[in-house]
């Protein structure tokens, strides 16, 4: 009788025991990303070790280059728009004429290579391709004062150029009227298949893959702990390399914060959350931002997103013409840093882009995808990541726990509150209202970027936040 | 109950006074509505329209003559596109990508260099030219077709007028191999003549040699209108149609339009706009229990795995009606520009609508069904015309709303119907579905072969077909 006894206390020791284990491992495993490892280059990988020198980089054009594209501008074939139809179809022929005849008369290229190349750059090997980016360190540095190193990644149908104005300010906000408690030395990479970085030629790279080669890229330049900063793209890859390297990611700042793990409590604030604010944790502006939902929010996406649904699918075959002609490939930009910079743009027949930017450095954009003819690799990023759908992948699910600060445009195509964000950023430190932008923030408001960037970083600073994750 | 007492007290007479009138009215009115209601097809309202530059003018008849054409070309502008050819700038494709990807460009190399150096745009020109073609103002713009007409009409039998209109990224050209089937069938094996045609192929406008509308709002409706006055201008009172992809819709439009001009609608692709609660139910049992709901095994077969088949192989293949749908003019821009990128994006349609196994294919597979040729002078028809860009608009301007409230998702079809069903087509639409809307189906037969380009790649199983829905309908 009391040896049964025994034995049954002896059982509820043991699958108290085994519960307590289990509950102590689990607790203590945080969820984390891994770091992707790949080979991307032509062929078989070679045996070989890879080869880790940085070699530095400049932007080259040739005049055959020049004379080529000249031709190429000169013959373009136009079709007349509908009467009226603005920027509502896509693109303005009658503007994108005037384009054109900028580009072929006034643009010049020569001089913009060299606006290019003021700051240093410079091209490593990462798991079998040539990853090609900017590194510039501060002009001047206080005595005892260090640099903090800070990625900034760009997105699509962007590159590196995009920071062109924004870099100064970080580099040197003394200069520029800004506080200098944190200066900054800034890397921007071009992601594989964009722009100078070689294109992976194999399949299935995506958004944890670029990240895992820029993690590989900060700590052969050196840097232990950095930030990290990124919009379109961008975002997605500094959120999975804060998901893979944690401990090294001393802040993350985005201009750009989607949520795409949509689940039934963003349902039910979509449907209630314009009568109950509160109750979902919604700001007066965000309820401005985002009602009424089906104009702003699912008609919106259908009518922007045929872009990313065609990449998604066949980049191949749309790319193709894209790479072919100059004037196609531009019209395909311009749409989308006219729509995404403010959607009340379309009723414009020149599309407003004139108003935000300059041709020069619009131009300069798109010469950056012609001359390395990376239009079609850069538009398989969407199938590598989308076509399983939105939702779908595995680090979708995981948290970010790395101290972020969120910058929130108006005229961003989609607005993400603050209250779905903390849902997957779980250490939100700042989340600021801009007062006006849009999707290129980088290039459209720098100072306000910049700002943020550094009142973010502050922060973080000030009350050593990424020692506490 | 003292109004009670007050009618009980009524005198007979007064009573029958109020009642019986009343009574009468009653159901003579219910009659009437039933009556009415039963002969009363709805229609879609024919409208107007005007689709040429600036304003309407108010003075003056619009020009009615019909008149001849010929495709031409010169020297500049076959050397402008070998240029244009041979200054191509290709992407390589990724590694084992085949056609997932989209237009592998490694294959496209190859049709490039046929293009340039063996592929004669001055023969096809030619071959083009084989059937007489005309022009014809209407509602502002030129309206282009073919019109043949049988060199042999059998003793005392009718020749049946058919209409037939091709879709996205076809034209009249598609048409070509089926023609002669149609308007000569003893000659070509096909039964022993007892239906007859002449075949009347108009470009959709904004499509091939009819130009574009300069006016938004150019959707379907417009275009079966057009169509009708096309059909009247030429002499024809009652006639036949048949369509695939936008020729579907539009020809469809056209039943529902003027149901007393067609005889007979014969459609290789069926568009149901309105899902329903109905479809749902149908969707889910359907699996499990088809008898239930109406679905053959053949209809199983090719419907399900549902998700598989009608979401995600759907999506997959519908990034370019997302794009022409939304943003026309910038996705059509560099095709107009570049005529390699015009022609990986129209023959990737050629390959994956073919046949869905075709995407495993490093070349796509095309070669297998269509010759070069072929497939080029269509290109080439988007190419020498510059449509491209307003082809794609037609996405936009019947894709804006959304599909149940447009006028045709409400109305249905009662002219006699015959459907063909191809496997290979992209979704697979189940005669019971298709009853919906089509009230008066004659014939629905499942095709053995072919996809989605029906009369191009099997004319002659696409002709039998519509001869025998044709026989069926002549002989009610």
């Amino acid at each position: 009788c009391s040896s049964l006894a025994g034995i049954m206390l002896l059982e509820v020791f043991l699958v108290l025991g085994t519960v307590i284990i289990y509950f102590l491992l689990t607790k203590k495993k945080e969820e984390t990303l891994h770091f992707k490892d790949g080979w991307w280059g032509k062929g078989q990988k070679p045996v070989t070790e890879e080869n880790t020198t940085i070699w530095p980089f400049k932007v080259e054009t040739t005049e055959e280059e020049l004379s080529d594209l000249f031709r190429r501008l000169d013959q373009a074939r136009f079709t007349e728009p509908l009467e009226n139809s603005c920027f509502h179809y896509g693109t303005n022929s009658v503007y994108l004429k005037k384009v054109v005849s900028y580009w072929k008369n006034q643009f010049n290229w020569k001089k913009q290579v060299e606006v290019l190349n003021k700051y240093p750059q410079f091209k490593t090997k990462i798991q079998g391709i040539d990853i090609h980016f900017v590194h510039v360190k501060p002009p001047r540095l206080p005595e005892g004062r260090s640099a903090k190193p800070l990625l900034m990644v760009h997105g699509w149908p962007g590159s590196f150029y995009e920071f062109y104005k924004i870099i100064p300010l970080l580099t040197d906000p003394a200069s520029h009227g800004l506080s200098d408690e944190h200066i900054f030395e800034v890397i921007c990479p071009s992601i594989p298949g964009y722009g100078f970085s070689e294109a992976p030629h194999k399949k299935d790279f995506n958004s944890v893959s670029a990240a895992s080669v820029f993690y590989e890229l900060m700590l052969r330049l050196g840097f232990n702990e950095f930030y990290t900063q990124g919009g379109d793209w961008g975002w997605l890859i500094c959120t999975n390399l804060a998901q893979i390297a944690p401990n090294h990611v001393k802040g993350l700042h985005l201009n750009l914060a989607s949520v795409t793990n949509v689940g039934f409590t963003h349902l039910l604030s979509i449907l209630l959350g314009r009568y109950l604010p509160g109750l979902f944790g919604f700001q007066d502006e965000d309820v401005r931002r985002m009602f009424p939902f089906l104009q702003k929010g699912l008609y919106r996406i259908l009518l922007e997103s045929g872009y990313a649904h065609i990449q998604a699918t066949k980049p191949d075959t749309v790319g193709c013409g894209l790479n072919d002609s100059p004037v196609g490939l531009a019209a395909y930009i311009l749409e989308k840093f006219s729509t995404w910079t403010d959607l009340e743009f379309r009723d414009l027949e020149d599309g407003g882009l004139e108003r935000k930017f300059n041709l020069d450095d619009l131009l300069t954009n798109i010469m950056i995808y012609w001359v390395s003819g990376c239009i079609v690799s850069s538009m398989r990023f969407y199938k590598e990541n989308l076509q399983n759908g939105v939702g779908t992948q595995k680090h979708e699910r995981i948290a970010v726990q790395v101290p972020t600060g969120i910058a929130s445009f108006p005229n961003e195509v989609m607005h993400t509150p603050q209250a779905w964000a903390q849902k997957k950023y779980t250490n939100i430190v700042s989340f600021n209202f801009m007062p006006r932008g849009g999707h290129f923030a980088a290039l459209e408001e720098p100072e306000l970027l910049a700002e943020d960037i550094l009142q973010f970083v502050g922060k973080v600073e000030k009350e050593q936040l990424w020692r506490k994750k | 109950e003292s109004i009670l007492s007050r009618i009980r007290s009524f005198e007979y007479s007064q009573k029958n006074a109020v009642l019986v009138p009343a009574a009468a009215l009653g159901v003579g009115g219910m009659l009437v509505y039933w009556l009415r209601s039963r002969h009363k097809i709805k229609t879609i309202e024919m409208g107007d329209g005007w689709w040429g530059s600036g304003e309407r003018p108010l003075k003056g008849k619009e020009d009615e003559s019909i008149r001849p054409f010929k495709i031409e070309t010169s020297d500049k502008e076959i050397e402008d596109l070998h240029r244009r050819l041979e200054r191509a700038r290709y992407a390589p494709p990724l590694e084992g990508a085949a056609f997932h990807y989209g237009f592998n460009s490694s294959y496209l190399r190859k049709v490039v260099a046929y293009w340039r150096h063996q592929f004669d745009w001055r023969k096809q020109v030619e071959v083009l030219n084989k059937y007489p073609h005309f022009q014809t103002t209407i509602e502002g713009i030129n309206i282009h077709f073919i019109h043949v007409k049988p060199s042999y009409i059998p003793h005392g039998r009718a020749v049946q007028p058919l209409l037939m209109v091709h879709g996205w990224p076809g034209s009249f050209y598609e048409f070509y191999k089926i023609i002669p089937l149609l308007t000569e069938p003893a000659r070509h094996g096909l039964t022993e003549g007892d239906v007859v045609f002449e075949v009347i192929c108009p470009s959709i406008p904004g499509y091939g040699f009819s130009e574009a509308p300069h006016q938004k709002g150019f959707d379907t409706i417009a275009t079966a209108r057009i169509f009708h006055k096309l059909m009247n201008r030429l002499g024809f009172k009652e006639y036949y149609l048949q369509g695939g992809d936008w020729g579907s819709r539009i020809t469809t439009n056209m039943a529902q339009m003027l149901p007393q001009s067609v005889k007979g609608l014969h459609l290789n692709l069926v568009f149901i706009s309105r899902q329903g609660l109905r479809r749902i139910i149908s969707v889910m049992l359907g699996a499990y229990v088809p008898w239930l709901v109406g679905l053959t095994k053949e209809d199983v077969r090719r419907t399900y795995p549902f998700i598989q088949k009608n979401i995600y192989e759907l999506l997959r293949e519908t990034g370019y009606l997302h794009i022409q749908a939304t943003k026309p003019d910038t996705a059509g821009c560099g095709l107009n520009d570049s005529p390699v990128g015009l022609a990986a994006y129209i023959l990737e349609k050629f390959s994956t609508w073919t046949d869905k196994s075709f995407l495993h294919r490093d070349d796509g597979g095309l070669e297998s069904k269509y010759s070069l040729d072929e497939l080029l002078t269509n290109v080439m028809i988007y190419w020498v015309t510059s449509s491209i860009v307003s082809s794609m608009r037609f996405y936009k301007e019947n894709l804006s709303q959304h599909p149940g409230l447009a006028a045709d998702a409400r109305v249905g079809v009662y002219v006699p119907t015959g459907i063909a069903a191809f496997p290979q087509e992209l979704a697979h639409t189940p005669r019971a579905w298709a009853k919906q809307i089509f009230k008066n189906i004659t014939t629905y037969s499942y095709m053995p072969r072919g996809g989605h380009f029906a009369a191009f790649e099997e004319p002659k199983l696409l002709a039998q077909d519509i001869i025998h829905f044709v026989r069926k309908v002549e002989q009610l």
